[in-house]
Parts: structure tokens; C-alpha cells; sequence
């Protein structure tokens, strides 16, 4: 280092002296040799060497070497300055202070004397080899805020030694906790003015001071511009720490009490000796921050709003709690729609929106001042509490003389600030109080005076004001008023174009020329105008009576708007042949009876109120008379009203008159009557008591010459109905085939419209059940007339049937509709020869078709016989008896069945007749199995037959046969049915009676041969045992009967008569011819052939 | 059962005696002074009544002072709140107690914590919690005036008034304690409304029997005749 100085000295040395001629560089190199030189002899005996300069204010140099100690003691130096007038210095310290020197090179001869011996050292100084290293500053002053956390620091700049206008950086830095941990550096630039200034600064902890200790420290570097040495930074400061914080006695939480801006990050610190154990934000556990042996914290970020009592923080030891509460909130928002009007340009009222909650209550919600730039002057907000919710407002006293206000609406909170700005021309923002204490006065019938109070000072402007008129007759009226303000107060305005007598409605409200805004409406205030003359006389109307002496005049009310008072009564005056008379009508009455006795004269009526009478209205008596014969007309009306035209006629100069009466009235026929200007050609007549359905008389005159003449008499409708009633009719005679019916005519009041015709009905039917209803769905059955002609009053129905009901109904119909009907019931009278031949004809025809049916039946009497009532298929006609059949076939050998089990009995059967051409007549179906027993027959011609028979049955056919012997010529003997079947009955009811043993006779069923199929039957029950049942067991039948081929094939004789005796069922007792016969033995034996054999039978 | 002329006499004489001592005995003696029965139970009553209303305002501004003071198991040290009465008392000194003592402490404690209570209205950031704070200081100085008149009733004199402290704000105190000490005074309030109804409850039968002894006594004069 100090090697490098010298020779940095040497080489600066070289620079400046680098322009110099050559012959100096042999002086450079013997200074060279002599710092070398010097060098050696330093280190060796130790001379000074390492001379080096300091400034701490560019005034003075302090130059120090370094000397070696082992000879330093006892050695005084001599310090001389080569060239200079400043004496040399002697003394024995190795530093030297001497004034600063100039830019130039200054040779230093530092001449040591020692006991030991005397060495002279040079060094060569100039400004650049000096550092500037500005003195150590101390702290001038170090305090704190506390409740804002807020570090103060106060120093001098000492600039009253040091060059002015240098610059100045000064280095700040705070430390905190017990390891001095740097909490924050600071950087500061300032200026040097010459003389000593204090400076400060100030800086904010994000820790509360409390929790631990701060200290601070400074140094700064002055930036001299004119000098060329090296500057650097000044030794710190001594360190000064914040005098003892205040720690109260309960308050070991910080910070207290504290309002932040949301979204602030707070450090909350407990100092306490005893360890602390959880922390709590709110409902919130937080991670304790240790800052020293008894200070702990909690770090919060982005802090929330806090509810109204603040958030809590609570930090729990074993023994204690303690605690702080933090107020979170929100700025004031600027205040929106603030807007200042004055009610009585008095006072300013200024309103505004807050805007946003701040979140804040109590002491720390926002405050408000109303400040006025131009006078001043301001307003504070006070609070109300019970008002809170309300819109915000300060009102501010108005100075007098200015009209215009630049207002300033200051919001604070401890956390931040807004305002708002207005300026406002009060005249123009004038909001009136409501008008009260509204009185009228009368001035005329037309006009009022309206006198109001309006509070407030307005003698500087107009007032605009809107007075609301209504009346129930005319509605509502808006009148706009301008007024001069007035200090008073009190303001009256007239009031015309007021209709007299009427009931008027008045209220009123102000604003001021410059419209801002109404104010509310006053009160109403009820007044009824004075009353005024008739504005125009009534409408008259005259008619006169039936006896033509008298006429009686018509008036109608005036109406509210032309009586203009209460109508008191009505003067009437005429001239008759007495003179001008006078008739005086109280008011209720709007008629008057003048006997005239067909004089003509002219009627005037005047109507009067207190206030006078109206201008007169007249008519004259007569009546021009028509020229033609009026033809009554009909119309229509429209539903609200009758329409009437008329074609314009130029002689009718005054007006049109219609009157009207309900015809069905007596006379004098007026309802009313209504007028129209003489130009016109139609009028719609509508009348509220015009009803629908009644007949009304319309009369229409024109006038002329103040004369009126009848121009049109109609009939009309305002719109028809059907009729109320059912014409009465009678039947007035009654043929065989005819009615004639006649009706009356319906009165007018019941047609309720022009009749245009008549429906008939008639219908056929018994009394007591009239059909004829719902006659519209067109019925077939019955039949309508219908009848246009309204003058017919009769009719006459033919085509009748003799003595038979009719059912009659009659109705009438208007294009209204259809009315009811009366209905009524009659019979035709009788018709005799149709009667007779009604009779005779089904008389006739009946014997005729008798007799026809008796000759043909007679003559078909065997055919309908065969085919209608056949022989029943009986088991006699089988086989087993086919000797009849042989008999009748010509045969006449005698056959004998032989039963074994049964009594023998011989039966002889002669038939001497055949029966094959009737066989072959009747039927055409001849199965093989029938032919079987015939070829048979054949084959054995005149074969005796020995048929075996139980006893009965015998005895039976026996009694048959010896009947059909008696009465008739044939040889046949006939098996009859019943004489068949009767000897069945008893061995069926022997069989019920002894159907314990169960072993009775099952025709069929028993006929297989197997003990299986007797078994089964047995198994059956006694039901299916009983009786007849030849379809019960078809397949039996089939497979094992004994016409079965096998059966047959195997004995027939034996199998057929080992049998039990039939009685039933004969059928299979019956052997086979002969074992021989072809086509007993064929397989043809079937359920069905046992029923086709029954016609061979 | 047959009466003899002498017995119905005696019977009635008994009846009219009877009659005759019946305006005097004071329980039957409506018209007159009820005596300190009826004020008691009164009393108790509104004790009872106001223990309901607490219960109530106590939740409210339990929740308005914020967590943790409304946790169920919040039980902060008594720091501050040494001035308030407590109503914690030994169950052997309670029992020891006289009815002047007893009825004399309830007016001291009621008459101190209804001080404080009113100091409570000017923290309550809320019209409505102002207003049930309102609500229950009538209602407690209601019950202050029942306990006077119970203590008149009985003929004890009223604890000397000049003791009474009237509210001062304290001198700055954090709003912190500032919640500790409402949250004391609630609890304490409520110490004292459960032991007051304790209290009355226990004058309440004492004085009972009195009336009871009167009714024996009147029977037993009846059986003499």
C-alpha cells in the first residue's frame, strides 16, 4: 500500500512534469534515487515514512506517518515545507496539521533527531495525495412517535466549515432487536449553504416501537467538485437508541387502539416476562414472531374491514391475557352527488351520498366540513346519531350580497381524506318550502284572488309558480304564474276565465324564474265562484192539446255551465188576445199550460238566478201544416241511437226539431226532443232511456219563419226484439184430414219489433208428447209453415189422417228473433171407409193365404213331415231289426234273433209290403254300412231270425205291434219311439236305486270286453254310470266296441251276447249278419255311420 | 250426632269470637298494609325476568365485541374490572349473612353496575344495541327501586347513597380493556341477577311460615273457645 503510494506520488510527479524538458528528467531521477534512498534508511532506521494527509474540511491537512516504535520514543521532528514562507514545526507527534496547501507540489522535509542520530526524510504532497474525509457527525437529536411507530432524527450539517454548495450524501441506518438487525438504510442527498443547518428525517417502523429497540447510526461523503484529492465516506455516527419506550402499566400490547387502511400489513407485538403462549387476530391463530427474550409478534397482511367494535388481538400467557384492538377501514369515499339548493335563499342546504362504507364507527367515522372558498366560512358535520341512516347534509348560513358559493365538502377519517367541489349560483337552485295558508277571494263570477304564504327570502328573484284549478265539471287546469318575491312571505295572484257557481279545487306550488324544482303542492282549497246571469235561454219545445185550446210549453234544464247559478224560476210571457201575459214557473217544474184556443202567438221563456235571467227563448204556437199525407215510416235504430236523414231544404231557415215518444203512450206524445241547425241533413238520436225493444214514435219538423212544419212522421226501433209473447190461436174447424187454424195479432208492447211473419209446426203424436221442441234441429217428422203474409190470420192444414193426434205450435217472428209458442193439440176426425177397408183388406188376404197354406201343406203333408219332423234315429232301426226291412224288401222269411241270457221269445215279423221306393224318395244319402244289412238281406233271403228280448220290451212291442196291426193295412210293424224309450226309463231308475252295487248297466261303457275299461268306469262314479251316453266315449267306441272289425273278427256271436242284457242300447246287441258279409267286416263302422244309418231306419 | 243447647251456644260464641279477631290478624287483612310478601316475590320475579333479558343482551353484545370475547370458552383474567362488585362470595359467609345484609348488598352491587352499565351505552357503536342497553338499565333500576322497597318493607334503612360512586370515565383507557371491562361487567351482572333470585327466593320462604304461623295461631284460639 505504501509502495503503491510513492510510487503513484512518483508518478504523478512524472505526469506533470512530462512537458518539461529533458534536462529536468535527470532532477527526476535523482529524486527517485533519493526516495529510494530515504526508503531504505527509513526501514532501516526507522525514518517516517508512509506520510499521509487527511482533510476534514479542506482547510486544514492532517498528515500523519508511520514511524517505527522502537525509535519513535524520545524523537522530535522538524517538519518544513520546502519553499514555503509557513515556518517549520517541531514537534515530537508523528502527525502534523498545516494548512491546506495550494494545487502545486509541495516538497515535505521531515527532519527526525533521535540520541541516536538524525535522518531527514522528504516526501512530495500535493491536494491530490489528501483524502477529504468529513468529520464524524453526532446525532443532534433522536426521538420517536410512538402511536405512529415514527422515528425522528435531527443532525448539523456542520456547513459552516466545509465548502458551500458541496453536496452532501448522508447514510441513515436503523437497527433493531438485540442482534442489531439493520431495519432499514436510508440514503439522503442535501446541499451545503455555507453555514450550519439542521437537517431531519423521519421514518416509519413497520414494527411498533415498543416491541423493541431501534437504534441509529449516520455518516455522509461530501462530493466537493473543486477538490482533486480523494473523498470518502465520514466514520458512523456514535449509535444512539430511542430513550426508553413508554410502556404503560396494562399496555403490553402495541400497537393500541390502532386505525389502518384495509389491506395494511400490521406487526403486533406483546412484551411480557412471561413467555407467551397463542395469539389470536380476531377469531384467527397466528405463529408468534420471537423479536427478543421478551417481546414476541404476530404478522398480519392484507388486513380485512374490521366489524364496528374493532378486531381483537389477544395474546395469552399461562397466568394472563392481554390485548390490543385494531380498526380496519376504508377512506372516505369522495362524496358523490353532492348538490347545494337553498329552500328560502337563507341558508344553503348542501346534501351528499358518503359512497362507500368506510367501515369505521364511533370517533373514527368519517367527518365532514363544508368549507366556502370565497368568504371562508366553513360548516362542520355534526353527527346525528339517531339520524345515521339518513341522507348526509350541512347547511350553511348565506352571506349576504353573494349569490354565488364555491363549496368544498372536506371528508377525513384517520385513515385517509376526500372532498368533493361545487359551485353554485343559489338563485338558480331554489327549492321553495310548499305554499301554505291558501285563501281565495271573490272578485267576480269568473274570478278569484288566491293568497298563499310561501316563507323565505325571494325579493331577489321571480318566482315561477303552478296553480292546479279542478273542477268535476271541466277537469283539470294548469295555470304558470310568475310572481315578484317578496321578503314578507305572503303572495296573492288573481285568478279569471273561472266559470260562475262552480265548485273549484285550488292548490299551488312554487319554483323560483330559474327553474330548479317545484315545490311540494300546497294544500287544496275548495271554492264555489259567485254565481252569474243565464248564459242562454232554455230550449223550449211546445205541444198542443188534444183539444187544440191549449198549448202546453216544454222547457229543459239549463245545464251547470249555461244556469251559472241556481235557477230560480222561469218567466213565461205570450200575447193572447188579454195581452202580453206572464207566467212565473218555480224552478223544478219545466212545463207550463197557456190557453191559447188555437191562437197563434209567439211563447218566450227566460230563465233566472239571483244574479239575473238568461236572454229568452221563443217558438210560436201553430204549426205550419203539411201539404202531403204523411206516410209513417219504419226504421231501424243503430242500437245506441236512432239515425235520420233528410235532404236539405233551403226554405228551412231556423232549425230541425225531432222529437219523440214511446208510441205505446198516450198523448201528449213527447219524450223529448232535440234541435239541429237548419244546414243540417241528418241527426243521430240518442237518448239514454231509449230502450230496446219498445216502438217509438219519431217526428221530425223543420222551421221556417220561426214556423214549424211536420216534415216526417217514423216508427222505430232502437233495436227489435223477438216477441214476448205466443200469438193466441184457436182451431176453428177439423176435418178427417185437415185444420184450419186461426190467431190473433199480438198487441205492439209484446212484438217488440215489426212482425215479419208467422211459423207453423204440426206434428203427428199422441197427447201428453208434444215433440215439437227443439224445432230448430229440423225434425223429419215435423213439418213447418211458414207464413210471410202478416196479414193472414188463418190457415188451413190438409193432408191429414183421419182421427189422429196432431200437435200444433205457432209462432211469431221479428228480425229480432223468434218468439215463444203456444202450442195446442187436436185430433182429425174419423174416416169410416178407410176404416172398413183397413179391415176387410188384412181379413182377406189372411183367409187367402190360409187356404193356399193348407192345400199346399196338405198335399206335401209326407214330405214336411219327413223333413220337418223326422222319425227320432232309433236303435230299433238298426240292424237288429232289419227283418222288418227284410220283410218290407220282399222277403218274406221270418228271422228269429236268439238272445242266450234273455228269455227266449219268438217274434214273427211278415211284411208284405216294401219300403224301399220311400226310402229311396226320402233321402238320397244311403251309406254303405245301410246298404251292408240290405245286401245281407239279400244274401239271406227269408232267413228266420230269432231275436231274444228282455221280457218287457217284448211285451212292449208286442202291444205296438199289435196296435199299427189293428190300424193300418200294412204288415209293417212299427218299433214306436216312445215305446222304445219307456221301457228304458225303469231299468234306468232300478239302476239309481241299486247303484250301490255300481254294477248296473253302462250301455257303451261296459261294452269292451276288457276288465281295464270296466275297472275304469267303475272307477267313474256312480253319475257317469247312469244313463245314455253314447258321444261320452267316442274313442271307446271305436276301439273296442263290438262293431269294432275286431271284435267282429273274433266271435261276434259270443262277444255280442256275452254281453249284459242291453236295454239302452240295443244297438250293439245286434250280431252281424254272418261272419261272411263283406262289408260288416270292413272297418266303415264308425260313431258317425251309426247316425247316417238313422234315415235307413 | 245430637246437639245439646249448651254446646250450640258455645259454638256460637266461638264463631263470633272469631269474628271479632279476624280484622286483626294481619294475613287476612287485605285492605291494610300487605306487608313485604308481595314485594318479594315481586322482586324475585324481576329478577328472574332480568336474568332472561341478559341472557339475550349479553349474546348481542357479546357478538359485538368480537372474537374471542364471545367464545364460549373465553375466560379472560380480571384485569381491570377490581372495581366492579363481585358477587362471588364463600357459601358460609353467604349463608352467615342477615337479611339487611344481604338485601343491603344487592342495592350496592345494583346500584354499581347499573353506574357502569350506563358508561356501557356510550361504546355501542349501534342504535339498536344502544337501545337494548336502554331498555335494560330501566329494567335494572326497576329492580334497584323493587329492592328499596322490599328493604323499607322490612324496616332496614338504605345503604348510605353518599358511598354511591357515580361513573367517571377512567383515565385513557384501550379499547381493549375498555371490552374486558364490559365483558366483567356482563358476567358480573349476571352473578349477581342468579344470586339476587337465590336471595329472594330464600326471604321469600322465610317470610312465608309468618303468615302461616298466624293461620295455626287463629286455629288454636278457635279450639281454646
Amino acid at each position: 500500500m505504501e509502495v503503491y503510494f510513492y510510487l503513484r506520488l512518483l508518478s504523478k510527479t512524472g505526469e506533470n512534469k512530462r512537458m518539461k524538458n529533458s534536462s529536468k528528467f535527470q532532477w527526476l531521477s535523482s529524486v527517485i534515487f533519493l526516495y529510494l534512498v530515504n526508503q531504505a534508511h527509513g526501514q532501516k532506521r526507522g525514518v517516517p515514512h508512509d506520510l499521509k494527509c487527511i482533510t476534514h474540511n479542506l482547510k486544514v491537512w492532517d498528515c500523519s506517518w508511520e514511524a517505527s516504535s522502537r525509535i519513535n520514543h524520545g524523537t522530535t521532528y522538524e517538519i518544513c515545507i520546502v519553499n514555503s514562507s509557513y515556518p517549520c514545526i517541531q514537534t515530537e507527534k508523528t502527525h502534523f496539521e498545516i494548512p491546506a496547501l495550494s494545487l502545486a507540489e509541495h516538497e515535505i522535509k521531515i527532519s527526525s533527531m533521535h540520541v541516536s542520530g538524525n535522518s531527514v526524510t522528504k516526501f512530495i504532497l500535493n491536494e491530490r495525495s489528501v483524502s477529504l474525509v468529513p468529520a464524524t457527525l453526532q446525532i443532534f437529536n433522536l426521538t420517536a412517535d410512538f402511536s405512529t411507530s415514527t422515528l425522528y432524527i435531527k443532525w448539523n450539517d456542520n456547513g459552516s466549515v466545509l465548502p458551500r454548495h458541496s453536496n452532501v450524501t448522508w447514510e441513515i441506518v436503523v437497527l433493531y432487536k438485540e442482534d442489531m438487525e439493520v431495519a432499514t438504510i436510508a440514503t439522503l442527498n442535501t446541499t451545503l449553504i455555507g453555514k450550519d443547518s439542521l437537517h431531519h428525517w423521519s421514518w416509519t417502523s413497520d414494527i411498533p416501537l415498543e416491541c423493541t429497540l431501534h437504534y441509529v447510526k449516520i455518516r455522509y461523503y461530501i462530493d466537493e467538485l473543486h477538490f482533486s484529492g480523494q473523498k470518502e465516506w465520514s466514520e458512523w455516527s456514535p449509535l444512539r437508541n430511542i430513550s426508553g419506550p413508554p410502556i404503560k402499566e396494562n399496555y403490553e400490547v402495541f400497537p393500541q387502539d390502532k386505525v389502518v387502511p384495509v389491506g395494511s400489513n400490521m406487526t403486533f407485538c406483546c412484551v411480557v416476562e412471561e413467555p407467551v403462549l397463542t395469539a389470536q387476530f380476531g377469531s384467527e391463530r397466528c405463529s408468534l414472531i420471537r423479536l427478543d427474550n421478551k417481546s414476541v409478534a404476530i404478522e398480519i397482511n392484507n388486513i380485512t374491514v374490521s366489524p364496528s367494535s374493532g378486531t381483537n388481538v389477544v395474546f395469552t400467557t399461562k397466568s394472563n391475557m392481554y390485548g390490543t384492538v385494531v380498526f380496519a377501514g376504508y377512506p372516505p369515499d369522495i362524496p358523490r352527488k353532492l348538490n347545494c339548493e337553498t329552500r328560502d335563499l337563507k341558508e344553503i342546504t348542501c346534501s351528499w351520498n358518503p359512497g362507500r362504507p368506510t367501515g369505521l364507527v364511533g370517533p373514527r367515522d368519517t367527518n365532514y366540513i363544508l368549507y366556502e372558498r370565497f368568504s371562508g366560512r366553513n360548516v362542520t358535520y355534526n353527527r346525528d346519531e339517531e339520524h345515521m341512516n339518513e341522507n348526509h347534509q350541512l347547511i350553511f348560513q348565506m352571506i349576504a350580497g353573494q349569490e354565488i358559493y364555491n363549496f368544498t365538502l372536506k371528508a377525513s377519517n384517520p385513515v385517509g381524506r376526500s372532498e368533493a367541489v361545487i359551485l353554485v349560483d343559489v338563485t338558480r337552485k331554489v327549492y321553495p318550502h310548499t305554499p301554505s295558508k291558501l285563501i281565495v277571494s271573490d272578485i267576480d263570477p269568473t274570478a278569484i284572488i288566491l293568497h298563499w304564504h310561501l316563507s323565505g327570502n325571494f325579493a331577489n328573484i321571480t318566482l315561477l309558480c303552478e296553480i292546479e284549478i279542478n273542477t268535476a265539471y271541466s277537469g283539470q287546469e294548469l295555470r304558470n304564474i310568475t310572481v315578484k318575491g317578496l321578503e314578507t312571505s305572503s303572495y296573492r295572484v288573481s285568478v279569471d276565465r273561472l266559470m260562475p257557481y262552480t265548485m273549484y279545487t285550488f292548490r299551488i306550488r312554487c319554483s323560483s324564474e330559474n327553474f330548479w324544482k317545484w315545490s311540494k303542492w300546497s294544500n287544496e282549497k275548495q271554492y264555489l265562484t259567485m254565481e252569474g246571469v243565464p248564459s242562454k235561454g232554455p230550449d223550449i219545445w211546445r205541444e198542443w192539446s188534444a183539444d187544440g185550446k191549449s198549448v202546453i210549453i216544454y222547457w229543459k234544464p239549463l245545464s251547470i255551465n249555461e244556469a251559472n247559478g241556481k235557477i230560480l224560476s222561469y218567466d213565461i210571457s205570450y200575447w193572447s188576445e188579454e195581452g202580453k201575459q206572464h207566467l212565473k214557473i218555480p224552478d223544478p217544474q219545466h212545463r207550463a199550460k197557456i190557453q191559447l184556443d188555437r191562437n197563434d202567438c209567439i211563447i218566450s221563456v227566460v230563465a233566472r238566478n239571483s244574479a239575473g235571467s238568461s236572454p229568452p227563448s221563443k217558438i210560436t204556437s201553430m204549426e205550419i201544416p203539411n201539404g202531403e199525407n204523411l206516410k209513417v215510416e219504419q226504421i231501424v235504430g243503430i242500437g245506441s241511437g236512432m239515425l235520420f236523414h233528410w235532404n236539405y231544404d233551403p226554405n228551412m231557415t231556423c232549425d230541425y226539431v225531432i222529437k219523440w215518444c214511446n208510441s205505446t203512450r198516450s198523448e201528449p206524445c213527447l219524450i223529448d226532443w232535440k234541435k239541429f241547425p237548419a244546414n243540417s241533413t241528418g241527426a243521430l238520436i240518442e237518448y239514454d232511456n231509449f230502450r230496446s225493444g219498445t216502438r217509438y214514435n219519431f217526428f221530425l219538423y223543420g222551421c221556417k219563419n220561426q214556423k214549424y212544419q211536420l216534415l216526417r212522421s217514423v216508427v222505430g226501433y232502437t233495436e227489435e226484439l223477438a216477441p214476448s209473447v205466443a200469438p193466441n190461436f184457436t182451431v176453428e174447424d177439423t176435418s178427417a184430414d185437415s185444420i184450419l187454424v186461426k190467431w190473433e195479432d199480438i198487441p205492439v208492447e209484446d212484438l217488440r219489433g215489426f212482425l215479419r211473419g208467422y211459423l207453423f209446426y204440426f206434428e203427428k203424436g199422441e197427447k201428453g208428447t208434444s215433440k215439437i221442441q227443439g224445432l230448430e234441429s229440423g225434425r223429419s217428422d215435423v213439418k213447418v209453415k211458414n207464413i210471410t203474409d202478416i196479414t193472414q190470420k188463418t190457415l188451413r192444414i190438409v193432408d191429414l189422417q183421419g182421427k189422429t193426434g196432431y200437435h200444433l205450435l205457432l209462432q211469431a217472428y221479428t228480425d229480432g228473433g223468434i218468439g215463444p209458442g203456444k202450442a195446442m193439440y187436436v185430433v182429425t176426425k174419423e174416416n169410416s171407409e178407410g176404416l172398413i177397408i183397413a179391415i176387410l183388406i188384412p181379413v182377406a188376404v189372411a183367409v187367402f193365404v190360409g187356404v193356399v197354406t193348407s192345400i199346399l201343406c196338405y198335399r206335401k203333408r209326407e214330405w214336411i213331415k219327413e223333413t220337418f219332423y223326422p222319425d227320432i234315429p232309433n236303435p230299433e232301426n238298426s240292424k237288429a231289426l232289419q227283418f222288418h226291412k227284410s220283410i218290407c224288401e220282399g222277403s218274406s222269411t221270418l228271422k228269429t234273433l236268439e238272445m242266450n241270457p234273455c228269455t227266449p221269445n219268438n217274434v214273427e215279423v211278415v211284411e208284405t209290403r216294401s219300403a224301399a221306393p220311400k226310402i229311396e224318395e226320402d233321402t238320397e244319402i244311403k251309406s254303405p254300412v245301410a246298404d251292408g244289412p240290405e245286401e245281407g238281406s239279400d244274401a239271406e233271403p227269408e232267413n228266420h231270425v230269432v231275436v231274444s228280448y228282455c221280457p218287457p220290451i217284448i211285451e212292449e212291442e208286442i202291444a205296438s205291434a199289435g196296435g199299427e196291426e189293428a190300424g193300418g193295412s200294412s204288415q209293417v210293424i212299427y218299433i214306436d219311439i216312445q215305446s222304445m224309450y219307456q221301457p228304458q226309463a225303469k231299468p234306468e231308475e232300478e239302476l239309481e236305486k241299486d247303484s250301490v252295487g255300481g254294477a248296473g248297466y253302462k250301455p257303451q261303457m261296459h261294452l269292451p270286453v276288457t276288465s281295464t275299461v270296466e275297472n275304469m268306469i267303475a272307477a267313474d262314479g256312480l253319475e257317469k254310470a247312469a244313463g245314455y251316453r253314447p258321444q261320452t266315449h267316442v274313442t271307446a267306441w271305436n276301439l273296442d266296441s263290438p262293431d269294432s272289425p275286431r271284435s267282429i273278427d273274433s266271435n261276434s256271436e259270443t262277444v255280442s251276447f256275452g254281453s249284459p242284457c242291453s236295454v239302452n242300447s240295443r244297438q250293439f246287441l245286434i250280431p252281424p249278419k254272418d261272419d261272411e258279409s263283406p262289408k260288416s267286416s270292413n272297418g266303415g263302422w264308425s260313431f258317425t255311420h251309426f247316425f247316417q244309418n238313422k234315415p235307413n231306419d | 250426632m245430637d246437639l245439646r243447647a249448651g254446646d250450640s251456644w258455645g259454638m256460637l260464641a266461638c264463631l263470633c269470637t272469631v269474628l271479632w279477631h279476624l280484622p286483626a290478624v294481619p294475613a287476612l287483612n287485605r285492605t291494610g298494609d300487605p306487608g313485604p310478601g308481595p314485594s318479594i316475590q315481586k322482586t324475585y320475579d324481576l329478577t328472574r325476568y332480568l336474568e332472561h333479558q341478559l341472557r339475550s343482551l349479553a349474546g348481542t353484545y357479546l357478538n359485538y365485541l368480537g372474537p374471542p370475547f364471545n367464545e364460549p370458552d373465553f375466560n379472560p383474567p380480571r384485569l381491570s374490572a377490581e372495581a366492579l362488585p363481585s358477587a362471588t362470595v364463600d357459601f358460609n359467609v353467604w349463608r352467615s349473612l342477615n337479611d339487611h345484609l344481604r338485601l343491603a348488598q344487592n342495592y350496592q352491587a345494583y346500584s354499581h353496575l347499573l353506574c357502569y352499565l350506563r358508561g356501557l351505552d356510550r361504546h355501542a357503536a349501534t342504535a339498536e344495541l344502544r337501545r337494548s342497553l336502554a331498555h335494560f338499565c330501566t329494567s335494572l333500576q326497576g329492580l334497584l327501586g323493587s329492592i328499596a322497597g322490599v328493604m323499607a318493607a322490612l324496616g332496614y334503612p338504605l345503604p348510605p347513597q353518599g358511598a354511591e360512586p357515580s361513573w367517571a370515565p377512567r383515565p385513557p383507557h384501550s379499547d381493549f380493556l375498555q371490552k374486558m371491562d364490559d365483558f366483567w361487567l356482563l358476567k358480573e351482572l349476571q352473578t349477581w341477577l342468579w344470586r339476587s333470585a337465590k336471595d329472594f327466593n330464600r326471604l321469600k320462604k322465610k317470610m312465608q311460615p309468618s303468615a302461616a304461623a298466624v293461620t295455626l295461631r287463629l286455629e288454636a284460639a278457635a279450639s281454646d273457645l
